[in-house]
């Protein structure tokens, strides 16, 4: 131990998103980066602050945010007023927060970083634009004290791992199929089953037959189709998957909650959260796994509150249970 | 004679149409896309000039409009085959240059090749008139100008769509009657006299065939090549087709013979009794695909080349390969085999012109 | 274009026959007699087409003025079906379609026929073209070869033929049998008089392998190449020069063949 004299509230540091260091009077930066795009300028700063007050490393945060280690506990104020317009520009100019931005940095490290993928601004296999989505959202979750996780991908492939967020979030297609402009040729068939769930078969006709009920709406179909058979639906869906973690003790992955839901219904169901979680945790935001908070609720409750007030759209299906498969490194955890 | 008319009037003049015309024009599909948050432009019926897009190249050419790509030939039952001929009104086809010189294309194959013609194509075939689509300079895929296919003769009007106005070229009088009362201009239609691309097409004599194909390139493009069938999906000459039967769900007995498109690009195209195909391979297949576009066809027909560089196969090859570029590879290629053969020198196009 | 013609005929549109008699030649080939007076030459196909079924092309193995012949081999879904048909049931057919032998060329000339396994189909009705006329001709080799005892078509037919033309030569690849060698047909082209022959015309039908076979032999003997033809089977839907389905380089079997003579193909590539 380096015999420094040092006097810090951890946890109000935390909340500003510095984590402490072993390294005795050091901390790291945090910067949230939501849906993981910024625009180049705004790289610059992390540049600077690095260059500056960090050690000169950066780290890519494994949630998505910029991180800047080696933060001489001495120099957070300046770092905190030097980072004011950044926080300025992505949350507030780019993603429409309403919030004051000061000079004493974020507010709060409650909902985390939203991790996304790159999307369909760029993805050929992308259904959804994941950083709008992700902009709506921090929109909505940030700067909130309560915990939450959240993962968007753009298609069921899950790049961005929804499934170990408390949320994740998938962008799904409804391919609609065009049997007049169907060739029989078989590539659809194919594509489901190198890459998807294997729901299409060619007929004795020579057409598709779907069984529509385990699709998970991926669109493999529609980039696969040559004549343009396979329509690509212009509303777009979403797959939320709950309660995913990692963890030492018990890490699951996330089971799916709701399934092509509208981004309307999505916006309106994670606007919940917040009193959800303020309802179970008697108002005191304490650093807690949406999963957690879940298995504390209840399912049923949990799905009572979180869609309390929200129009499912005809197309949505919610779980009616959920099956949780944790990896239990420490046994009977539900046995209390 | 041209005119020019705002919005509104080629509106009244589409509606006068359309009681004596099926109108069909490239219409945009918001978001339907092969790929997400992307457009399908693709033919359809119109009736308002808002609904035709003009400025942009179509995903899909218009030769479904008169083979269709799923298409009932008879209605059967177990002893007895009742026609089923498409009884189409006149038609109108909004299209550029190179589609309606691959409607030619078409033609051949469907009218002439093998002395009978299709009764199913010709019945729509023989009531179509084209509208011309200005191409307002075309796009950089296109190679119509090394093709020939740049211009045509084959127009009743040539349309030119701007913000406001509408210009109109009247090339067959007997379409003067629905111009009455409007205002003349001097509009000409603007045939696209260069492309960013140039393709040099090859020099093939019949007995290089063999080493042709045994070239390199075919390989390399058969590697890349996912045998899809999107390009001829696309294409605007492409006439391949497949007969199938089935039988109605409700009564075995009865049922419809049908055709529908097919594509030299997948693999059970030449596929006979027992699994055993001609063309195993990719690059097999590229090579008789590209062969018939820019060499077989022309040598039968002793006319022009099948492709007529419309480019929409190079749009939609989702492996990126370009046939303009593959083309003019070809070209390099076999110029480098004539050299071997006959130790000539070759004089590149571009040194000579 | 011509607006308002009178509907030309719609040449996809079969016609009913009737099926005068099926006689069985081994388990696998029927021939289907078919009550018709078309003429019809040697070497030409019709599109069998049954409803539900589906299409397919089939040789005309035997001419006559009051019916014709199809040897139909049992391979899949309209072969298939062909084999449930009982003598006096409807046939749908449309052709017939594509070349024949060039029956002008050959007078007076010397004719070897080369025929492997079903490929004695499309050459039959030439065979008996020739049985009948036979002064048309100065010599007939006739050369042909089967799988197995099980496989022999024609049994009749043999005879006679072996009784007629100038030199059969019968052979089995894998079996014994009196009155055939064995081996491949293709090893026996070498034991013709070719030498003696000053003109000759060879005719070489069967499956792809065998005629690649026949024509590396046909090159190590020296035979003037140009005066071969061949009778090809490629895959066909429509029969008639449309579905493109046939297509090699610039021809299409079922209009410019399928009978090709040798100078037509050999810069052709698949
Ligand atoms: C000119 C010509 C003459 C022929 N003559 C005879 C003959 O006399 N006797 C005989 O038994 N067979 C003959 N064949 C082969 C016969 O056409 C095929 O065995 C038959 O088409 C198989 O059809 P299927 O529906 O039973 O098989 P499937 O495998 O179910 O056929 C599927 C499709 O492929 C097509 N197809 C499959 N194999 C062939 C093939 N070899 N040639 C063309 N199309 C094919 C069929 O028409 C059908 O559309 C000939 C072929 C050609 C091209
Ligand atoms: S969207 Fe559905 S049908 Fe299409 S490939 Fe994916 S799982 Fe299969
Ligand atoms: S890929 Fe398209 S054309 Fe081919 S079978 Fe599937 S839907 Fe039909
Ligand atoms: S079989 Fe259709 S073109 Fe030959």
């Amino acid at each position: 131990m380096e015999k420094k004299n040092i006097d810090i509230d951890v946890s109000k540091l935390t909340s500003n998103c510095f984590r402490q260091s072993k390294v005795k009077g050091e901390c790291m930066l945090q910067m949230r980066v939501p849906g993981a795009v910024i625009k180049a300028e705004h790289l610059k700063y992390a540049v600077e602050i690095a260059e500056k007050w960090g050690n000169g490393d950066f780290h890519l945060g494994t949630r998505q945010t910029l991180s800047i280690p080696g933060i001489k506990y001495e120099d957070v104020s300046a770092v905190n007023k030097f980072l004011q317009s950044y926080i300025k520009g992505v949350e507030v100019d780019t993603c429409g927060v309403e919030m004051e931005v000061d000079s004493n940095g974020y507010a709060t490290i409650g909902a985390r970083n939203i991790m996304a993928c790159i999307g369909n601004k760029h993805c050929l296999k992308a259904n959804v634009n994941t950083t709008e989505l992700a902009r709506k959202l921090e929109k909505q979750i940030f700067p909130s004290p309560y915990h939450i996780k959240i993962g968007i991908s753009g298609c069921p492939n899950d790049c961005a791992k929804g499934h170990f967020n408390d949320f994740g979030i998938i962008g799904l297609v409804k391919p609609e199929y065009d049997y007049e402009r169907c060739i029989g040729c078989g590539k659809c068939v194919e594509a489901c089953q190198g890459h998807a769930t294997r729901v299409l078969t060619l007929t004795e006709d020579k057409k598709i037959s779907k069984d529509s009920c385990c699709c998970v709406g991926c669109g493999e179909c529609i980039v696969a189709c040559p004549t343009g058979a396979w329509r690509r639906n212009p509303q777009e869906f979403y797959r939320v998957t709950i309660g995913g973690r990692a963890g030492k003790q018990y890490p699951r992955m996330g089971k799916m909650f709701l399934n092509f839901v509208t981004e309307e219904v999505l916006l309106k169901m994670l606007a919940n959260w917040e009193s959800f979680s303020a309802d179970v945790l008697n108002h005191k935001p304490v650093y807690i796994h949406g999963g957690h908070l879940i298995d504390r609720a209840g399912y049923y409750n949990f799905k009572d509150k979180i869609l309390a007030g929200v129009d499912l759209n005809p197309e949505a299906e919610v779980a009616d249970h959920i099956y949780w498969a944790e990896t239990e490194y420490r046994a009977n955890i539900h046995v209390k | 004679m041209a005119f020019s008319l705002n919005y509104q009037k080629i509106d009244d003049i589409l509606a006068k149409l359309s009681s004596d015309y099926d109108i069909y024009a490239p219409v945009r599909l918001v978001g339907e896309g092969k790929f997400s948050a992307t457009d399908r432009i693709q033919y359809d019926k119109i009736t308002r000039a808002e609904q035709i897009v003009y400025n942009e190249k179509s995903d899909f050419s218009p030769r479904e409009i008169i083979s269709p790509i799923t298409q009932t030939l008879f209605y059967f039952t177990e002893n007895e085959f009742i026609e089923n001929l498409p009884e189409s009104r006149s038609i109108i086809i909004f299209a550029r240059p190179c589609d309606i010189n691959a409607f030619k294309r078409l033609d051949k194959i469907f009218l002439e090749n093998g002395d009978f013609a299709d009764s199913y194509y010709k019945s729509r075939r023989d009531k179509v008139h084209f509208a011309l689509l200005d191409c307002k300079g075309g796009w950089e895929s296109c190679f119509c100008v090394s093709m020939g296919t740049n211009k045509t003769s084959d127009y009743s009007l040539a349309v030119n769509f701007n913000s406001k106005t509408v210009e109109i070229e009247v090339n067959d009088s007997s379409f003067n009657k629905y111009f009455n009362d409007i205002k003349q201009c001097s509009y000409q239609y603007n045939f696209v006299k260069k492309n960013k691309i140039e393709v040099e097409l090859p020099e093939i004599r019949p007995e290089q065939i063999e080493k042709i194909s045994d070239l390199q390139i075919w390989q390399e493009y058969g590697q890349r090549c996912k045998s899809c069938g999107s390009c001829t999906a696309v294409c605007p000459s492409c006439s391949c087709f497949t007969t199938r039967d089935i039988s109605y769900k409700e009564n075995k007995k009865a049922g419809e013979r049908r055709r529908v498109w097919a594509s030299c690009l997948h693999p059970d195209f030449t596929e006979m009794a027992g699994g055993h195909s001609y063309r195993e391979t990719a690059a097999a297949r590229i090579r008789f695909r590209t062969l018939h576009k820019i060499y077989d066809y022309k040598k039968r027909f002793d006319t022009v080349n099948m492709c007529v560089g419309c480019g929409r196969c190079t749009d939609t090859c989702t492996q990126l390969i370009s046939f303009a570029t593959l083309l003019n590879r070809l070209s390099q290629e076999i110029k480098k085999l004539s050299v071997l053969e006959e130790g000539v020198e070759y004089v590149s196009k571009s040194s000579s012109s | 274009m011509c607006q308002n013609q009178v509907a030309a005929k719609n040449h996809l549109k079969p016609i009913a026959y009737q099926v005068e008699q099926i006689i069985r030649q081994t388990a696998q080939e029927y021939i289907f007699r078919i009550t018709c007076s078309e003429e019809v030459k040697p070497g030409q196909f019709y599109e069998i087409s049954l409803p539900k079924v589906g299409e397919a092309p089939i040789s005309v193995s035997s001419i006559t003025a009051n019916y014709l012949e199809f040897t139909i081999r049992k391979v899949g879904k309209l072969t298939n079906y062909t084999f449930q048909l009982k003598a006096g049931d409807t046939i749908f057919m449309r052709g017939p379609y594509g070349n024949n032998f060039p029956l002008e060329k050959f007078k007076g000339g010397n004719l070897i026929v080369l025929a492997g396994g079903t490929g004695f189909c499309a050459v039959n009705s030439l065979l008996e073209y020739y049985y009948q006329n036979y002064n048309q001709l100065k010599s007939l080799y006739f050369l042909t070869g089967f799988r197995n005892q099980a496989s022999i078509l024609y049994q009749n037919r043999l005879a006679a033929y072996q009784a007629k033309f100038t030199q059969t030569i019968y052979c089995l690849d894998e079996e014994v049998k009196a009155g055939f060698k064995q081996g491949f047909v293709t090893d026996y082209l070498k034991e013709l008089p070719l030498n003696k022959l000053q003109d000759y015309y060879l005719v070489i039908v069967g499956p792809q392998p065998m005629m690649d076979a026949a024509l590396k032999e046909c090159k190590q003997l020296n035979l003037a190449l140009e005066k071969i033809w061949f009778s090809l089977e490629r895959r066909m839907s429509c029969g008639i020069g449309k579905c493109g389905h046939c297509k090699i380089g610039d021809k299409y079997v079922c209009v410019d063949g399928p009978v090709f003579n040798y100078s037509a193909i050999k810069n052709l590539i698949d």
